[in-house]
């Protein structure tokens, strides 16, 4: 694995990403900003109540209105609203201002039905059905070994509630695209998504013509984080809008609905039995837990989580309830187990006396390739968070009310790639290098990756190869999700921009009748037999009209799957008001070969930062009695802002033995322990263990007055 | 309490508002007549004040330095104007109602949301967008510093940057932070965007 990169010149260094000018001075056009000729602005109306079924529509006072020019049902009469924010139409007219009020003029005649909002609403005896099969639906266990027997021989037991609750992804451009019908069989459609290629697709089967003919461009897009693979209704609902207006419309979700109904990430909650031998060994855990991904399933979640237990019994049920499905969200499940796992661990650390540092580094699996990473990441990380301060729970050091606190978790993910994806790297005569293929970059880097690629192969600077993707119309790329994105479009990237180059080679010799064995390219020159024959633009020339134009695919050896990672926690928490402040956090990652150690870095700081947005701030919060999402907003729904943004320190794990493995994703691993960390913290400096996140101060205060 | 005057910026600050609220309390003892003093007071400031605005109106807004005639309606909102009708799409919609900063525009020097702006109110005032902006100061320290990764806060925080320098071209950490507080990022790039404006700092006094 390790012949590629030899030497590399840009490979692992620091470069800034290729469309971050662009971005930074508001110049580049996001799918929410493009503004064809003649566009439609629409709007939705969507379910006012959690559980309804609509017995009337009459959309005549809408249509009405000078300047709506289409609605769109949605919903018909005798359908049933499952949830605050279920679709019921779409209109179109001249104006935002106008489409609103056409979505105020609609009358829709509700019958109000029983709800069920919370999971205890839910799971309780008698309560209204959200899902015919029952509300509370629950899988097979998963046993190993016997845990039941196990457990008894454990020195120490302990029993524990924790619980997660449901977030949601607050993409900061909401849900929505731009559409245009070309043609009668022919559609482009600007789309904040993840995945270009499904949201042609879609939208090709939900107007019965072939996928080829929606052309779906994401240049740019602001955030999914999971929840945007798809076309989605509202999606459609625009596309109808625009056939049946001839004109393009554009239609992005309001922040109430988005919030609502286009995804959140399943609430977890686990009463965990967690035995261990005196030495800190895990003997058994026994582990019932539930979660709700509103009115769909996924609500699963890994556990035990990365370490090793002999004995292990777990149920898991999925709840159903009046609230919008569940969206796959940065690491599906692993914040979950992770917080829920590394909680249990520090609690039977603290029952047994043992650190809870020894305790983790006791229960790695034996003879897994992670393991020895995992123990070469916790010395670095508790060197750089001080883990020789921590004192035991209870004793935890501080001034007045506010006592200091340290926490750790650790975290493991996939990050692989797939196999099947192809880039095309065309060099031009004039010199230009473009790469084309039908990913997207997210946010994450990865136009810029793939044009290192290419720059290093081509002896070429980052800014002089043209990364064109975010197009479904280019050979076919990765969605990008589970830090997939990278793995699967590098070895393409590769060997298109290798290919291309030898391709250069063997016609620029036939030209000036020269080896192609001996050329190579380097600093923007070709080199014939290691010295200057001429520039990389000369060399382009000869090859006349005809533009080199390679499509390759995946190739063994370059990438692999599987990384570790911890992440330690100091925090500060007030007795008195129960407020915690995160003075550092120290991520330690592995990632096999990094690519580009800027946007690397940025990853890291941000799952990190959504970490810590997870373990303090965010909640979806029921209200029980309407049923109704209370915080749809961006202010009672809590974000970390400039001032809660804690010292980071990023530790990059990048060995050779690891630069070995090849390319591995880093989205979604970083964002996992931060939340574990910090709750395992909190509980270090108050002396007692906060069942529920987020650790906001009714949490910290209620948990607090359990044990005074 | 200011009225909302369609020729100039109106905004009842929180201050006036509460302000305000007082007169209003206060009202409520005072004797009949006085009573009377006071709305026929009123009266005289209604008949000589604004009028009323509605259905499309045609305003001129001064656009990075550019005169722009746009017809709107007394409640489209400037972040809107600019988005929908003049195409300027550098300030974003992300909350839409000034919680989160992304659309944050320059008024006569100060940043304000423009997602709670009457476009009406901004009439002879000088709205800056970042696309006015020296690409090579703010921008430029985001997009060395990786102060941005899907990028759709990055307009409301090089916004909220290129203001806070214009103010204090010499701020500390803590003033950086304070500056930017009223801004949100999902990605994470707090860390790269806090640097980016120290940075940015620095670039300008070197200019200077």
């Amino acid at each position: 694995m390790a012949e590629w990169p030899q030497n590399p010149r840009l490979i692992s260094t620091e470069i800034p990403r290729v469309d971050g000018l662009g971005k930074a001075s508001g110049r580049t056009k996001y799918p929410s900003d493009v503004h064809p000729e003649g566009m439609l602005f629409a709007a939705m109306l969507y379910s006012p109540h959690a559980h309804a079924r609509i017995k009337k529509i009459d959309t005549s006072r809408a249509e009405r209105i000078p300047g709506v020019r289409a609605i769109h049902l949605l919903a018909q009469e005798g359908a049933t609203l499952r949830y605050q924010g279920d679709d019921i139409a779409a209109v179109a007219a001249d104006t935002e201002e106008i489409a609103r009020d056409g979505v105020r003029a609609i009358e829709v005649e509700y019958e109000v039905l029983p709800h069920v909002a919370t999971e205890s609403q839910a799971m309780a005896e008698g309560a209204p059905r959200v899902n015919p099969r029952g509300n509370v639906q629950k899988g097979r266990a998963q046993i190993n070994g016997d845990p039941d027997a196990a457990i008894e021989t454990a020195d120490a037991v302990i029993e524990g509630e924790y619980s997660v609750p449901v977030i949601t992804h607050v993409c900061l451009e909401t849900h929505g695209l731009t559409v245009r019908w070309d043609s009668d069989r022919t559609i482009t459609a600007w789309s904040s998504t993840q995945n270009v290629m499904g949201v042609s697709q879609e939208l090709g089967g939900a107007f019965n013509i072939p996928p080829t003919n929606v052309t779906t461009l994401t240049e740019v897009m602001g955030g999914g984080f999971g929840s945007k693979f798809s076309a989605d209704s509202w999606g459609i609902a625009a596309a109808e809008l625009a056939k049946k207006t001839g004109k393009p419309v554009r239609l992005f979700l309001d922040r109430a609905q988005e919030h609502m109904a286009a995804g959140n990430r399943p609430s977890a909650t686990g009463k965990i039995r967690l035995g261990a031998a005196k030495d800190g060994k895990l003997v058994a855990m026994i582990a019932q837990t539930h979660g709700t991904g509103g009115v769909a399933r996924g609500a699963g979640f890994p556990l035990p989580y990365v370490y090793a237990v002999p004995h292990s019994r777990r149920e898991h049920s999925d709840v159903f309830l009046n609230g919008g499905n569940a969206r796959a969200m940065r690491a599906p499940g692993h914040p979950e187990g992770c917080c829920l796992m590394e909680a249990a661990m520090d609690d039977l650390a603290e029952k047994l006396g043992v650190d809870p540092l020894e305790m983790r580094l006791k229960n790695l699996p034996e003879g897994d390739f992670k393991t020895p990473i995992y123990e070469a990441e916790i010395r670095l990380g508790a060197e750089a968070i001080g883990w020789s301060k921590r004192k035991p729970r209870g004793q935890a050091e501080g001034r007045g009310p506010i006592r200091i606190g340290y926490g750790m978790g650790l975290h493991t993910w996939g990050g692989g790639g797939a196999q099947d994806k192809q880039v095309s790297c065309i060099i031009n005569p004039d010199g230009s290098v473009e790469l084309r293929s039908a990913t997207q970059d997210i946010g994450t880097g990865a136009r810029t990756i793939l044009a290192i690629i290419a720059a290093e192969v081509l002896g070429l600077e980052v800014d002089q190869i043209h990364s064109n993707i975010g197009n479904s119309s280019f050979p076919p790329g990765q969605a990008s999700g589970g830090s997939t994105t990278t793995p699967s479009m590098a070895p393409p990237a590769l060997n298109a921009a290798t290919q291309a180059r030898d391709e250069l080679f063997r016609r620029v010799g036939r030209a000036i009748n020269e080896d192609p064995a001996g050329m190579s390219l380097a600093g923007g020159k070709l080199l014939i037999n290691g010295k200057e024959a001429m520039s990389f633009a000369e060399a382009c020339r000869k090859l006349g009209m005809m533009p080199i134009s390679v499509t390759a695919g995946f190739s063994e050896g370059l990438t692999s799957s599987g990384v570790g990672g911890c992440q330690f926690a100091e925090v500060e928490v007030d007795l008195e008001t129960g407020v915690v402040r995160v003075k550092k956090i120290v991520a330690v990652q592995d990632s096999g070969l990094i690519l580009d150690m800027l946007t690397w870095r940025s990853q890291v700081y941000g799952g990190v930062i959504g970490g810590l947005n997870y373990a303090l701030f965010e909640e979806r919060v029921m209200d029980p009695t309407t049923g109704l999402f209370l915080n749809p907003d961006m202010e009672l729904y809590k974000l970390a802002g400039a001032s809660d943004i804690p010292e980071i320190e990023v530790i990059a794990y990048h060995t050779p033995e690891m630069r070995a493995r090849g390319v591995i994703g880093v989205g979604e691993p970083p964002t996992i322990s931060t939340a574990a960390a910090i709750g395992n913290a909190v509980s270090n400096a108050i002396g007692v263990r906060v069942p529920r996140w987020p650790m906001t101060p009714m949490n910290v205060l209620n948990a607090l007055a359990q044990v005074s | 309490m200011p009225s909302q005057d369609p020729r100039g910026r109106s905004g009842p600050s929180r201050r006036d508002f509460l302000r305000g609220s007082g007169v209003a309390a206060a009202t409520a003892v005072l004797t009949a007549p006085a009573v009377d003093a006071l709305d026929e007071a009123r009266a005289a400031e209604l008949a000589q004040g604004p009028p009323v605005l509605s259905g499309d109106t045609t305003i001129t807004l001064q656009v990075n330095g550019q005169a722009r005639e746009v017809v709107v309606e007394p409640r489209s909102t400037l972040l809107d104007t600019l988005r929908n009708r003049l195409d300027v799409t550098g300030p974003k919609r992300v909350c839409d109602r000034g919680s989160c900063g992304a659309c944050t525009v320059i008024l006569d020097g100060d940043p304000i949301y423009a997602c709670t702006t009457l476009a009406v109110s901004c009439q002879g005032h000088a709205i800056e967008t970042l696309e006015s902006f020296d690409p090579e100061i703010v921008p430029a320290a985001f997009h060395r510093n990786d102060a941005l990764m899907c990028g759709y806060c990055t307009p409301g925080f090089v916004t909220a940057c290129k203001a806070l320098l214009d103010k204090n071209p010499n701020p500390t950490l803590e003033d950086v932070r304070r500056g930017l507080d009223g801004n949100i990022c999902r990605c994470g790039t707090y860390v790269g965007v806090l640097q980016a404006a120290l940075d940015a700092a620095k670039a300008l006094r070197k200019e200077a």
